[in-house]
């Protein structure tokens, strides 16, 4: 941290490269050092694990064949963080040679240009746009795995592919996009943004942020190695039994979230200690931007709720390993167990995905509005109130389980009390949209689109709620309908706003207008069309996650599927703008929506320690509008 | 929401409340939260009931008509929110300067609290309700447990398998007596499935080694379909039956027709 001591430092000095690994290591070391490492795992753990391929249905050849995969996924992780530098910094601490100030600044990425996105960066503002690339990459595999799933349902009979492959394309597009959207808007913005937001030279632990990006990027290769060891039946779920019985594809899996979740913690453990430790003078708690507080309740709130979602994964992969029956009734197991412990996280995930899209949104509402947040202190409670009835909702998925259905009725009881905080939320946005006049831009219009999208899933939240009505919708259609409505129209579009608002800062260019209003159109006018016909086949009594459906429902899927094809084309056109603004677009000033949070104040590039002398802060940054 | 306009001829509350009414953006936003309230309890009315099965039960009844009338109390809450919306969105700015600056209102205390005294009332509505609604078929089960005939479904990787042990039949398909109380026992032979007689709108999972139960009285005589509602593995999607509910006097025959016994 000795960085931020010396926030005048501009040289331009770089670590004589004889003296310092650190200069020669990048992604490519890190690649090569993860297979390196993977390999010998793989090799090693094969002459210590028999394994008889001819007789694959043999439980202790899928015991052992789980052992070496597992063994091989997690060894390429590591060996990438090793190969990438990342322990570089506990190792030199270690041996009592902790890092010179110019090999703390190397590692800030200090006058390296475009190679310290591929490098293990500690700059905040390289994170950010390390994260942004990475959840595009996600969404866009999500996405097509979404448009697979959708061709095959345009017509009943599952012409377009097999069983085994949709059941993949199901699970591996749940956990791809769930996996992103939990990333959306506290990667990229919670990053590059929210430090500048708050004044602070960088984040509280800087190696600890670039960690955060490269243990979820080892993720990612991991994820996808699970399309080539035969996918995964079980949906993003993951109930066992069906997890323990799956093939090997289902470790890539296991193995994803067991990474995934260590990400989170560390980034989580960052975002927080920066918001609570490194606001700038006078910036009190009641002048901290919405976003910042909507984004550090988000991560909060993930702190707890991963690591029973890691332990989940853990003793799943200790049933397919070393069979020790944690989840499974024929050895005193119980399947419930794995589901409580799943949803135990669950519940608590959607919120932390859903709030940050809520708080971009409330971020950019009195800038094109022109007037104060309304409520400041209701958009507070609102996050908070959310946060904390969302871990005393789990088992609201588990109604039908039979697990205990006396739990039903207490567990509706605080589900449905969601519903006050969640009305805030709505009261902030309208409220500030009062006797405004709406700046058309972007940004504005996800405003619209979310509360017209977030209104549909909260009121069909309502029905799901209710026990009565879920013994007839749990399964359905509907329920897939009702959580998109959430999580892709609310935050995916609060995200894609937040995209639209911070580009300018982030590329220095502005978002191409024209083809982001198509877009926007494509997409919002698609996503209607898709998930109210599924809405409707739900209704109709369509279980979800099926391969093929009876003919009866083929009117409505043609619909959605069609809606789909209006998204996706949506999605492509709003990414070639992304990709063709950052290097063709207009240049853009310094603060092209007149906003009044920190982030504005700063030129682009922003410089390395972000300000030459932190600000101090007077009022809160919704100071718009004229009397009172 | 309160009247902050700049006029301060209006010294009577009703003279106050005529003229906030007579605003052109409150008139108009009236207008649409009418429109936008009505659209919601059209949509609640005309749509489910179209929409779900035929209801062959009690149960069915009550899914149905909860998710009508959330719809309907939820419609004046959307009304609001969306009238808002729209009359700021025919609002509109459009060019590339910002807008003017619109009036610096931060908060107004009695709609905060009417908002949220509002939706705690929502809120106990749809608790209230849900909570009579499990209680009564509680109850329901208590009462009908003498009389009920019992089903015990089992779930396989990917078949649903129905006994009836007072009748001494197991078959495939899933007929039942209209009128008489069900109690469905179902257990799994592998992994997670869930037990849905689409119609009767019940539905309960199937694990292995532990029994659940779920029970309904069908109302109506009619085909009825059995789906699985948990992914289950490879055929999933195909792990149906039929099944129809019937007149005692036909299911009776048919459960001899099946080799059972009527009791």
């Amino acid at each position: 941290m000795s960085i931020l001591d010396k926030p005048q430092v501009s040289s331009r000095q770089i670590p004589n490269p004889k003296q310092s690994l650190i200069t020669r290591l990048h992604m490519g070391t890190g690649t090569v050092v993860g297979i390196i490492f993977a390999a010998l795992t793989y090799y090693g753990l094969k002459s210590m694990y028999v394994t008889y391929t001819d007789k694959v249905a043999d439980p202790m050849t899928q015991h052992n064949n789980n052992i070496i995969l597992l063994g091989a996924m997690f060894a390429w992780s590591i060996g990438f963080l090793v190969g990438i530098g990342a322990f570089i910094g506990p190792w030199r601490w270690l041996i009592g040679k902790d890092l010179t100030d110019e090999e703390i600044l190397y590692m800030a990425g200090d006058g390296q240009g475009k190679k310290r996105y591929y490098k293990y960066c500690t700059d905040h503002k390289v994170v950010g746009i390390q994260y942004l690339v990475g959840v595009m990459t996600l969404l866009g595999v999500g996405g097509t795995m979404a448009m697979m799933i959708r061709t095959n349902l345009a017509r009943p009979g599952a012409h377009f592919v097999t069983p085994t492959v949709y059941n993949s394309l199901v699970g591996l597009h749940g956990i791809t996009m769930i996996i992103a959207m939990i990333i959306v808007a506290t990667g990229p913005f919670g990053n590059y943004i929210m430090p500048i937001m708050i004044g602070a030279y960088d984040m509280a632990f800087p190696r600890l942020n670039a960690l955060s990006w490269w243990v979820l990027f080892t993720a990612i290769p991991v994820l996808c190695s699970a399309w080539f060891l035969g996918g995964i039946p079980t949906g993003w779920t993951a109930y066992a039994p069906l997890s323990i019985q799956a093939g090997p594809g289902m470790n890539a899996f296991l193995a994803t979230i067991i990474i995934f979740a260590v990400s989170t913690a560390v980034a989580g453990m960052n975002v927080t200690t920066t918001v609570v430790a490194m606001r700038t003078k006078g910036m009190k708690w009641n002048r901290v931007p919405i976003f910042v507080i909507g984004s550090t309740i988000s991560v909060a709130l993930a702190i707890p709720a991963f690591p029973t979602f890691m332990a989940a994964m853990v003793m799943t992969s200790l049933d397919r390993t070393f069979n020790t029956g944690f989840f499974d009734a024929n050895m005193g197991g119980s399947g419930w167990l794995y589901s409580n412990l799943f949803w135990i996280m669950g519940h608590p995930e959607v919120y932390v995905i859903l709030i940050p899209g809520v708080a971009v949104l409330m971020e950019i509402a009195p800038v094109f509005v022109r007037k104060p947040l309304f409520s400041y202190n209701a958009a507070i409670l609102g996050f908070a109130g959310i946060a904390g009835l969302s871990i005393l909702v789990w088992a609201h998925h588990m109604y039908m389980a039979g697990w205990s259905p006396a739990l039903n009725g207490p567990f509706m009881v605080t589900t449905e009390m969601i519903s006050i905080p969640t009305g805030l939320l709505f009261l902030v946005l309208i409220g500030t949209l009062w006797r405004g006049k709406p700046w058309m831009k972007l940004p504005m219009l996800s405003i619209m689109a979310f509360i017209w999208d977030f209104l549909i899933g909260g009121i069909t939240g309502i029905y799901l709620s209710d026990v009565p009505a879920d013994s007839y919708l749990h399964g359905s259609m509907f329920v897939t309908a009702h959580f998109h409505f959430t999580l892709m129209g609310a935050a995916l579009t609060g995200a894609i706003g937040g995209l639209a608002y911070w580009y300018p800062k982030m590329t220095g260019r502005m978002l191409n207008e024209r083809a982001g209003y198509i877009s926007f159109w494509l997409v919002q006018i698609g996503f209607n069309v898709i998930f109210f016909g599924m809405f409707m086949v739900g209704a109709e009594g369509q279980p979800r996650r099926v391969v093929d459906y009876a003919a009866f429902y083929k009117n409505s899927n043609l619909v959605s599927t069609i809606g789909a094809y209006s998204v996706g084309i949506g999605m492509i056109i709003l990414l070639w703008a992304i990709i063709h603004s950052w290097t063709k677009g207009v240049v853009a000033p310094m603060n092209p929506w007149g906003a009044k949070t920190l982030e504005w104040t700063v030129p682009y590039p922003v410089p390395l320690t972000n300000f030459d002398e932190l600000p101090i802060i007077t009022s809160d940054p919704y100071g718009y509008g004229k009397g009172k | 929401m309160a009247d902050h306009s700049a006029e301060e001829m209006t010294p009577t509350p009703g003279e106050r409340i005529t003229g906030f009414f007579k605003r052109k953006d409150v008139a108009r936003t009236t207008i649409l939260f009418f429109a936008w309230t009505i659209l919601f309890i059209v949509l609640g009315l005309v749509f489910y009931p179209k929409w779900m099965p035929i209801v062959m039960s009690k149960e069915m009844k009550s899914a149905e008509s909860i998710m009508i009338w959330f719809t309907v109390i939820s419609a004046p809450i959307a009304g609001i929110v969306l009238a808002v919306t729209t009359n700021a969105f025919l609002d509109m700015h459009r060019g590339d300067t910002p807008p003017p600056e619109g009036p610096a209102i931060r908060t107004n205390g009695p709609i905060v609290a009417i908002w949220s005294i509002g939706s705690l009332l929502f809120a106990l509505v749809a608790i209230v309700w849900g909570l009579l609604e499990v209680n009564s078929q509680a109850v329901a089960a208590s009462n009908d447990a003498k009389s009920a005939i019992t089903v015990e479904v089992t779930g396989s990787q990917w078949v649903w398998s129905f006994n009836y042990p007072a009748q001494g039949i197991e078959t495939h398909d899933l007929n039942l007596p209209v009128g008489v109380p069900v109690v469905f026992n179902v257990k799994s032979a592998d992994v997670n499935h869930s037990f849905w007689p689409v119609q009767l709108g019940v539905k309960i999972d199937a694990n292995a080694q532990v029994t659940t139960v779920t029970r309904t009285t069908p109302t109506m005589i009619g085909p009825i379909e059995v789906k699985c509602a948990e992914l289950c593995g490879l055929y999933h999607a195909y792990m149906e039956t039929n099944g129809a509910v019937m007149s005692k006097s036909d299911f009776n025959a048919w459960v001899v027709a099946q080799g059972g016994h009527t009791s």
